[in-house]
């Protein structure tokens, strides 16, 4: 199946939950979140959250700021 | 004893955290701030950038992380960005700023207001950034924001209390803390606006971007201490005429 991830298409195989996909994209947890069809997944969904095909998955992560 | 929503806090000083040349020299201002709030914002992920580690640091400093909404437009906006900062930071603690202008920044007060109703109904404790409207303060504070957040002066400007008259007005009616956010940009300016009663004041550019932004966190630290003191001790009154301190006697009458 592909995804969208921040914009780049992503082939990934099947069953592949959100923390899964973190882990193969080796993007570090903290300070981060998801969103996946314009809609934010709970951390705790992570390890049960399923990818589905032509999912759009959004990352975006903590940064200094006033 | 700063009290927001369940938390106490000794420092009537909140830092932001942007602006500053390295994520080091910010840890150091906020340590020299004895600041315990901090903000922080939201960005997407570039995929191909290093992630820096920036939330160990301030967590072993042991300070409220408080991310805020910057560059939403709307409330609907606001709403999706506290959404993510609960998740990134796993706090409900939210500074909303909703400030479609890039030009001024000044906050769009409906749109503040309905994110800020949205929000407290979905369990966040709202600080909102504001502007320095005493009726919409007290809305904000009728919906269940823990405190108001409005402007001494635009974002970054380093003007000071330009809306100095207003304050007073919010802080006389409010029941929530009142926390001056932007435009200050000396010392002198949050220690004018600890004077007038606030709660507390937050602080950015004046400090991130000065010569040496360690010490002059110190210097704000100082300068709100020393505000809230003269607060609590009750400013004498001015007058127009001068007033005697020495007594008029005529002992020297006889030369």
């Amino acid at each position: 199946m592909h995804i969208k991830f921040n914009d780049q298409l992503l082939q990934l195989t099947a069953n592949c939950t959100v923390a899964e996909l973190l882990i193969q994209q080796q993007i570090q947890p903290q300070g981060l979140a998801v969103a996946i069809n314009n809609t934010v997944i709970a951390k705790q969904q992570w390890p049960q959250h399923q990818l589905r095909d032509n999912d759009c998955v959004n990352l975006f992560h903590i940064v200094t700021g006033g | 004893m700063l009290r927001i929503a369940d938390k106490t806090f000794n420092s009537r000083l909140l830092l932001g955290s942007g602006k500053f040349a390295s994520p080091q020299l910010m840890q150091q201002a906020v340590a020299a701030s004895n600041c315990q709030l901090v903000t922080l914002a939201l960005k997407r992920l570039e995929l191909d950038k290093p992630q820096d580690d920036l939330l160990s640091p301030l967590r072993a400093m042991n300070v409220q992380l408080l991310p805020n909404t910057s560059g939403a437009k709307s409330a609907k906006e606001a709403v999706f960005a506290a959404e993510l900062a609960r998740e990134a930071l796993q706090t409900p603690w939210l500074k909303l700023e909703i400030h479609p202008d890039p030009r001024y920044l000044m906050p769009d007060p409906i749109e503040t207001l309905r994110a800020a109703e949205q929000l407290v109904k979905l369990g966040f404790v709202v600080l909102p950034y504001c502007s320095a409207d005493p009726v919409l303060c007290k809305r904000l504070q009728q919906v269940g924001c823990a405190a108001v957040m409005p402007l001494g002066a635009a974002i970054g400007s380093n003007q000071g209390l330009q809306t100095r008259a207003m304050l007073e007005i919010i802080i006389e009616q409010a029941t929530v803390p009142v926390i001056i956010d932007a435009g200050l940009g000396a010392p002198s300016h949050a220690s004018a606006a600890m004077e007038l009663g606030a709660s507390a004041v937050l602080v950015n550019t004046a400090i991130a971007s000065s010569d040496n932004p360690v010490a002059m966190a110190h210097a704000f630290a100082l300068a709100v201490e020393a505000g809230h003191s003269a607060f609590t001790a009750g400013l004498a009154h001015n007058s127009s005429q001068a007033i005697a301190s020495s007594p008029f006697t005529d002992f020297l009458a006889a030369l």
